[in-house]
């Protein structure tokens, strides 16, 4: 019976501890600064959504890039008048006179 | 307000509302945890922990239950969870306790001596109710700190009121058995 009594006083005494007048004060400022960071979390599914349109942007980019083709050929070609041709002939000889 | 409004009220996104609900059971939590960890600052840190949690999961509360039920349960599982996590930091404070407590300059009714001897008999019944199992300790913290009916523990504890008297009858027994050793 001792033993239970002690228990007892040992339980009583604990119940008569009184929480901090400021805990209400400090589990509503924790309640609000949640409500905050749930309206700036932006949903994953807007980032993936992101990241897929950029890469899709520079993929098309990179692709249009690929596709122009130069009009203008690279190959030399030489247009030779041969009316205006000075006559190699006259460098072949010894005097030109 | 009738609890239902206010909890209808709550899910709404009223915080004033949540601040009446947390103001009608706070010492109800408040003295739950002090069962559990015996100290007042570790005991304000659950109740701040299981309002929060409330304040997460009310709009899954389905009535199915009385929302004080719904409360206590989750009371007790943090109670329980926070008890796992921090087993070795707590027995070095419960003998930094028993010191303290023992030199204590504002109790002026006992002796130093008398002070002593309360404070260790207080840690050994501590440590008594600490080695209790989780639902023997659960059964007799929510029937000695807050006095409820089996019936009402067993609804909490999920459980019926036979088991529950079973339980209590059991930590009992083994309170005695741990404080009566030589």
């Amino acid at each position: 019976m001792r033993t239970e009594n002690f228990i007892d006083d040992f339980i009583r005494d604990e119940k008569q501890t009184e929480p901090n007048p400021f805990l209400t004060t400090r589990i509503m400022a924790e309640v609000e600064k949640m409500q905050q960071t749930e309206i700036k979390i932006v949903p994953w599914w807007q980032i993936v959504v992101f990241v897929a349109s950029i890469v899709a942007v520079v993929f098309l980019g990179i692709t249009l890039g690929n596709s122009y083709i130069n009009p203008i050929s690279q190959e030399i070609t030489m247009n030779i008048n041969d009316n205006e041709i000075e006559n190699f002939g006259y460098y072949s000889l010894n005097s030109h006179e | 307000m009738a609890e239902e409004q206010l909890i209808q009220e709550i899910v709404s996104g009223n915080t004033l509302a949540f601040k009446t609900l947390m103001e009608k059971y706070q010492e109800r939590v408040f003295h739950v945890a002090m069962g559990f960890v015996h100290l007042k600052e570790d005991a304000e840190d659950l109740t701040q922990e299981v309002f929060i949690k409330v304040y997460q999961s009310l709009s899954t509360f389905n009535h199915d239950s009385e929302f004080s039920t719904w409360l206590y349960r989750i009371t007790i599982n943090t109670c329980i969870n926070f008890v796992n996590r921090n087993r070795k930091k707590r027995v070095l404070q419960s003998i930094e306790d028993v010191w303290q407590s023992a030199f204590n300059q504002y109790d002026k009714e006992k002796t130093p001596l008398e002070k002593l001897i309360t404070s260790e008999r207080n840690l050994l019944i501590k440590k008594a109710i600490d080695s209790l199992s989780e639902k023997q300790r659960s059964a007799f913290i929510l029937s000695k700190y807050e006095e409820l009916p089996q019936k009402e523990i067993a609804a909490i504890m999920n459980t019926t009121e036979g088991a529950v008297e079973q339980l209590l009858q059991r930590a009992k027994n083994n309170l005695q058995k741990k404080l009566n050793r030589p």
